[in-house]
Order: C-alpha cells, then structure tokens, then sequence
C-alpha cells in the first residue's frame, strides 16, 4: 500500500516540459539573427554637392568661413577677418572647435563651412575636421582642394 | 555480478537507466543570446559592408545610410559596388577630375535606373555613398566626387564608423 503511493508521486514529478520543438526554433532563428547581426554601427556624413546653376548665383558678398588643413597647421579664413592659424598638436582639434565657435557665436545665420585640403591630405583628417565643424553648428560642409 | 546489482539499487532507487539530457540552463542561455540578437537586428535604413581590408575612419555623426550605389575608395581603386572599376594608378594619371571609367560605368547605370523609373512612373533621387579607407588621399576622393557630381549623383555620403 505504501509503495504504489510513491509511486504515483514520483511520476508527477518526472514529467518534464518538452522543450524540443521550442530548441528546433532557436536552432533556426539564432544562426539566422547572427547572420544579419550589425556589430559595427556604420553611419553616413552627408555632402550634398552644388549644382552648377547655384554655384553661379552665390552671392559675393555673403559671409563664408573655410578651414584649411595643411600639413602642419589648421587655418580657420573667415570673410572680413584675418586668418587664425593653429598649430597641429595633440590639442589642435579643440582648439579649432573653439575657434569656430567664436566664428558662429559672430555669425548665427551662417551655417556653410568649406574644408580645404591638400591632394596629400588624409580622409581621416578631413573626416576629423567634418566632426569638429558639425559639433561648432556648421553642419553644411563642402569640400574642395587646394586651387580649385 | 556487480553491474547487475547496481542497476537493481538504481531501480530501486527510481533513477532510470537511461540519464535525461537537462535543457532548462541550455535554454536560457539561448533566450539571452535571441534577445541580444534580435536588439541588434538592423530593421530600418540599408546596412553598408565595406570591402574586406578597408578601414573606414571613425566619426561622431548619426545619419543613417539611404538606399543609393556603394563606392568603395581603396588601395587597388575605385569599386563600384564590388567590381573594380579603375586601379589607383589609373586614376591619379588621369589629367582630369573625371575618372572615364567611373563616368562611363555610372552612365550605364543611370540608364538602366532610368528605365526602371520609367517603368514605375517617379522620379529617383540619384544618391551615391563612399566608402573611403581612412588613409585614403584627398586627390583620389576628389576625383571620384567630382564624377559623381557631373554624372548627375550630387546627393554623396560618407561612409563612417560610429564612434561609441
């Protein structure tokens, strides 16, 4: 009489859930997701380039600010103020984000900055002055080269 | 002898003799990696793979790529998707800013996205993404811009790493 009751109880406790079907579904979908898995998070920098009908109707006398990346220095032209040169050392990049900033604080309404670089230039240099020039509020940026 | 009385004790003892695999620790483990793996799953924009051996430089900005034709700007040259369209070499003996290559294949191009426009009866905005190693020099990046622009691509985009 004892025994058939343990009995009884242990075979209630030995049904297990099946999970099968459950690990065939992760089996498919976990190799699936890994593949279509992004791990390095690429992004874009837009630069629309002008056409040629609105590069004829700029205006002269519109104020414009260009930074030009030269092998030893960053020099920030802004119009109606002299060049302001920096040095290119480990701190050159703040410096120029500091610098732009006056240039804004000055100027609120201009948005456009031109990145002149030299055929040599590095794009990860040019790509590091994009990103100081977005942070100062000048995300319109064009590129063009030196004499052109 | 003694085997036999082991599996008599194990009997006895309720255990089968056969052990049952434990899924339960198994299962969690997978349900983790699922929902780590379906966070990171890219629904919106257009997911970019540069060439192997490229190296994009790295950038703050957040923009998220647009359906447009993948450049990729490298040492061997230009790539149009993944074809090579013109080798370095050929592009900086070029006397120009135009890169015949590259104009004639995007041409080509537009032809057919022409056609396909027509079909479906609206206008596409031409819109092309670089993707430039980051020790790329600025004349090959000019270059290839500089055909994109008069080819009718004037909408470009760089590609970047997302610094975290």
């Amino acid at each position: 009489m004892k025994r058939s009751r343990r009995k009884t109880y242990r075979k209630l406790v030995e049904t297990e859930l099946e999970t099968l079907p459950l690990m065939g579904l992760f089996v498919v979908l976990i190799p699936m997701l890994l593949l279509s898995a992004v791990f390095l998070h690429i992004t874009v920098i837009p630069v629309p380039l002008p056409d040629d009908d609105s590069a004829r109707v700029e205006e002269a006398d519109a104020f414009s600010v260009s930074v030009r990346i030269l092998d030893d220095r960053f020099q920030v032209e802004a119009k109606g103020s002299p060049a302001r040169v920096i040095t290119r050392d480990h701190a050159a990049l703040e410096t120029l984000s500091r610098e732009l900033l006056e240039v804004v604080t000055a100027h609120p309404e201009n948005r456009a900055v031109t990145i002149i670089s030299e055929p040599t230039t590095r794009y990860e240099d040019i790509v590091a002055v994009m990103d100081v020039t977005r942070e100062a509020g000048l995300p319109q940026v064009a590129l063009a080269g030196e004499g052109s | 002898m003694r085997a036999s009385r082991r599996k008599r004790t194990r009997r006895l003892a309720g255990l089968s003799a056969v052990p049952r695999l434990r899924m339960t620790s198994m299962m969690d483990i997978l349900t983790v990696l699922l929902l780590f793996l379906l966070k990171s799953f890219v629904v919106d924009g257009e997911s970019l793979t540069p060439p192997p051996g490229l190296q994009l430089p790295q950038s703050t900005s957040d923009s998220v790529p647009e359906e447009s034709i993948h450049l990729a700007v490298e040492d061997r040259g230009v790539l149009l998707g993944e074809e090579l369209v013109a080798t370095t070499d050929q592009v900086l003996r070029e006397p120009g800013y135009v890169i015949a290559p590259l104009a004639a294949r995007l041409r080509k191009l537009q032809a057919q996205s022409g056609r396909i426009a027509q079909m479906q009866g609206r206008e596409r905005r031409r819109t092309a993404t670089i993707q430039g190693d980051k020790d790329l020099q600025f004349a090959l990046l000019q270059k290839v811009m500089y055909t994109l622009s008069v080819n009718g691509y004037a909408d470009i985009s760089l590609a970047v790493i997302r610094k975290s």
